[in-house]
């Protein structure tokens, strides 16, 4: 469906550039034309893998990750969180941020 | 109608020990006097806080789990308004939050051990089994700006 699947049918993934890119390639290798030039790890939810249940407000050393550098809340499409685990990410997130646990914005 | 809350509050560095003592019992207090109790205090110490309130820049954090109505909250949530050593506080009701866990939890174990019975396993986990550092997780949930993965 989006082409950031591994396996999304390469031409149907409007990757911008580099979609193109990969046709010239392509000959290289005969891999039954699935391999995509650009190897993309296909993302799947942390908290569904981990099977963590409770995303906790308390948990800081879980929350990082998911607000890097400017501390804005790591979109979805980026980490790979599902929807569900996304929706309970951004409670907690900001709750952890009242408490000055995780920070609002990098100074 | 009883309900669980969690009740953090961050208590201004300049407080001695004893202030922060009495801090609990006067949020003690206020949970006895409308008939709630306290389940478990917790007092993590004091942090660094990931951005300055006021001109803090570390406070002591205490946690209070609360059994109690929505007036015990109410009016704590008041009292420590109006406090001054008290620097910021969040009360949150987590009795639903607990159930989905739960819920979700016996869910999968329930259906994991169907799946291993199925497959002719004993249906509890073996000790030993399964992927390395899946249970042994050593949780120290310290506050650390350092760590910021992408």
């Amino acid at each position: 469906m989006n082409g950031r699947k591994t396996f999304g049918g390469g031409g149907a993934g409007a990757g911008g550039g580099r979609g193109r890119a990969g046709q010239t390639q392509q000959g290289k290798d005969g891999k039954d034309g699935q391999r995509r030039p650009m190897f993309r790890r296909r993302k799947v939810c942390k908290f569904c893998a981990d099977k963590i249940d409770d995303i906790n407000y308390k948990d800081a050393k879980l929350l990082l990750p998911f607000v890097p550098e400017r501390a804005k809340i790591l979109p979805r499409r980026i980490s790979g969180t599902c929807a569900l685990h996304q929706r309970k990410l951004r409670v907690a997130i900001m709750r952890a941020r009242v408490l000055a646990l995780i920070p609002y914005t990098a100074e | 109608m009883n309900r669980k809350y969690e009740l953090v509050y961050l208590v201004s560095p300049d407080a001695s020990d004893d202030q922060v003592a009495e801090l609990h019992t006067e949020v003690n207090d206020i949970v006895q006097r409308l008939g709630g109790q306290i389940e478990k205090t917790d007092n993590w110490g004091r942090r660094r806080l990931a951005y300055e309130i006021g001109r803090h820049k570390e406070a002591t954090y205490v946690l209070e789990a609360i059994n109690g109505s929505g007036d015990v909250l109410k009016e704590i949530d008041r009292r420590l308004k109006v406090s001054d050593l008290v620097i910021r506080h969040l009360i949150v009701r987590v009795d639903e939050d607990q159930n989905v866990i739960e819920r979700t939890r016996t869910k999968r174990g329930e259906a994991s051990r169907r799946r291993r019975i199925v497959r002719g396993l004993p249906p509890e986990r073996q000790p030993g089994e399964g992927q390395r550092g899946e249970q042994d997780d050593d949780r120290d949930d310290r506050f650390d700006m350092t760590e910021d993965r992408r």
